[in-house]
Formats: structure tokens, C-alpha cells, sequence
């Protein structure tokens, strides 16, 4: 027995030094419920969450929260002819592709915020200039252009038309890393290769976390 | 260990020292970077990559020297004005704009001749002036 407790303490001692036992923040507003457990009043702080959506990815198929159920995925927001900063991210997010394309636990959804010139046809061609992705883990999305606005703000990210910007819309180039609750657990620069590199450390970390 | 002792290991020190910022010296100073060099990293490496190889089918690569010598006169508008129509380079179609970049025809210069230099092998040299009669007759 003292042996057993020893082993287990040595693997989870080994287990833990892999990622230093490090643990991810919840970004995001938390909210506050009360509930009543034996007769006391218990509080209880909830971390924020992404609601749900529906949108269209590049084969046509309905991508909505349930795609995301119970998987990790990292969201951006971008449009296929934004000039400025959207190949560099579509660069970057094609390393975390390549490094979890063969994992079922993770997706990756990247939102157009020019969803009226993005059409299906539109984003199938982006797709297959990506390096022909694959299109149920890597969705390149389509939708209700005022609906992909709201979800950004959902996302904590700013997404604005502006026709004075490059290419006519104002995004910034962040990855958003969401674990299987839906929550927000990071948020990483798409267009710069460190910001990147963390974000897969911290896709490791989240894939170990139960 | 006596004091003559250590003022000998001392010394050894710092010669061994002294010798190694010589060799350092050389070595990065030894090589002078091209003056377009810092330019092309600025504004055009992000999309075209560090060393030109582009993204995927979305950027072209900048490596087709072929392309650039039958283009050479449109490049320091390109670089300048960007491009929003579709181009085919090699045997590849891209259709992805390229926005436009604030830039000093001497800048635009430094880099023509980086790229014909590192990356076309041309030994054509341009300047500031050849940049500016260009800008004056881009579309």
C-alpha cells in the first residue's frame, strides 16, 4: 500500500513537472449565483462563457456551439480580402493546424467579418489556398453579418466597418483560446510567432486539464 | 595559491578575453547587412515571409526572378500603391490584395535593389530617382 501511494505520488509529481502544473485563467465577467445547499446560503461566482451562435462554414455545413461541444477551440476573426494582417494570422493559425489536425479534441473556427462578400463559394477558395484545410476541423465561417459582429464583442475582441481601413473593416489579430465549457482561456497575438508558440503551450496545458 | 600566481591567471584571462571580442568583432561586423535589408523586414516580410517564400497560394512567393525581370516597372508601384486585382506568378493564380505602404522613394529603392540583388539575382541598381519617374505613371 505505502508503495502504491508512493508511485501515485511520483506520476502525478511527473505529470505535473510537464507543464509546471500551471493553470489558465478565465478571462471575462464573472457572475454571481446564490444557492441555498442544507438550509445555508451558499455564493457562487461563475465564469463567463461564449453563448451560442449558428453560422456557415466553407462545405456548406451548420457549424453552431454543439460543434464545439466538449472540444477546445481557438477563434478568430478575419475576412478573405483584408489586406493588412489576415494572411499573417491565417499563417500562424496554419502552424496550430498542422500541429492538432489529427487531434478529435481540438477545432479551430475562424469568423468572416465580411460575411456579404464571403460567401460559401468565397471561403472554399480560401480554403483550399490554405493548403486545402480540413473542413471539419478548421471552419472558416460565414453568417448574419450583424450576428458575427455581436459574437465578436461575445469574444471580448473589437470587430468595426470603417471605410477609411485597409480593405474596409478594423479587427485586431487576436486568437482566442476556449476550453470545452466555452469559456475564455487565453487570448494570444495571431500575427506574431512567440504569442503563437505560447498559445500551443497553452492548448498542451488545457488538453491536460480535467 | 601566491599574489604573482594570481596576477598571472589574470592576465591570461584577459587576453583569452580580449581575443575572443576580436573574433566576435569580426564576425558580425564582417558582413555589412544591404540597406534595404531592414526595409523589406519592415513592410514586406510579414506577408512574403523573411526570406520571400510567401503564404501557401494566399501571398506570392518572391523568389520568381523570371517574373520579376518581365515586371521590374511595376514593382516600385506595387510596393508603394499596393494591388487589388488578381495576379498569376508562376503557374499559380493569387487573388489576395496587397495594401498600399507609406514609403520614401529612397526607402522603395533600398528595397528594389535588396530583392534584385538577394533574391532575383539581377544587377540592375536602381534609385531614388528611377523610383519617383515610376510613381509618377503608376495606374
Amino acid at each position: 500500500m505505502r508503495r502504491l501511494i508512493f508511485l501515485c505520488g511520483f506520476i502525478s509529481l511527473v505529470l505535473n513537472s510537464c507543464n509546471n502544473g500551471k493553470k489558465l485563467p478565465f478571462y471575462g465577467p464573472k457572475t454571481v449565483s446564490q444557492k441555498i445547499v442544507d438550509g445555508k446560503q451558499e455564493v457562487d461566482s461563475v465564469n463567463y462563457s461564449i453563448p451560442g451562435f449558428t453560422m456557415t462554414d466553407q462545405d456548406s455545413n451548420t457549424v453552431n456551439e454543439g460543434t464545439v461541444n466538449d472540444k477546445i477551440y481557438v477563434a478568430d476573426f478575419f475576412f478573405t480580402s483584408c489586406p493588412s494582417i489576415c494572411p499573417k494570422m491565417m499563417k500562424e493559425m496554419g502552424y496550430v493546424y498542422d500541429k492538432y489536425k489529427g487531434n478529435g479534441n481540438i477545432q479551430i473556427l475562424s469568423f468572416s467579418i465580411d460575411p456579404e462578400r464571403d460567401s460559401v463559394g468565397r471561403l472554399k477558395d480560401y480554403a483550399k489556398r490554405l493548403g486545402n484545410i480540413d473542413g471539419t476541423k478548421w471552419h472558416l465561417l460565414t453568417g448574419n453579418k450583424d450576428s458575427i459582429y455581436e459574437l465578436a464583442k461575445k469574444y471580448l475582441v473589437s470587430a468595426t466597418e470603417d471605410p477609411d481601413a485597409p480593405g474596409g473593416h478594423i479587427h485586431d489579430g487576436n486568437f482566442i483560446l476556449i476550453d470545452t465549457k466555452s469559456r475564455i482561456r487565453g487570448y494570444y497575438d495571431g500575427t506574431d510567432d512567440e504569442s503563437v508558440k505560447k498559445l500551443m503551450n497553452d492548448m498542451d496545458i488545457l488538453l491536460s486539464e480535467k | 595559491m601566491n599574489k604573482q600566481q594570481l596576477i598571472k591567471l589574470f592576465t591570461r584571462f584577459g587576453i583569452f578575453v580580449i581575443i575572443a571580442i576580436f573574433i566576435y568583432d569580426i564576425y558580425s561586423h564582417g558582413s555589412i547587412e544591404h540597406p534595404g535589408k531592414a526595409g523589406y523586414k519592415a513592410e514586406c516580410s510579414e506577408c512574403h515571409g523573411d526570406n520571400g517564400e510567401g503564404i501557401k497560394t494566399l501571398v506570392p512567393p518572391l523568389h520568381n526572378a523570371a517574373f520579376a525581370r518581365a515586371h521590374l516597372d511595376s514593382i516600385p508601384c506595387w510596393i508603394k500603391f499596393g494591388m487589388n486585382h488578381p495576379i498569376t506568378v508562376g503557374d499559380t493564380l493569387y487573388d489576395q490584395p496587397m495594401y498600399p505602404n507609406k514609403m520614401s522613394d529612397v526607402q522603395a529603392a533600398n528595397i528594389i535593389n535588396y530583392l534584385c540583388s538577394d533574391f532575383w539575382q539581377i544587377d540592375t541598381q536602381v534609385n531614388a530617382q528611377w523610383v519617383t519617374n515610376h510613381w509618377k505613371n503608376c495606374q
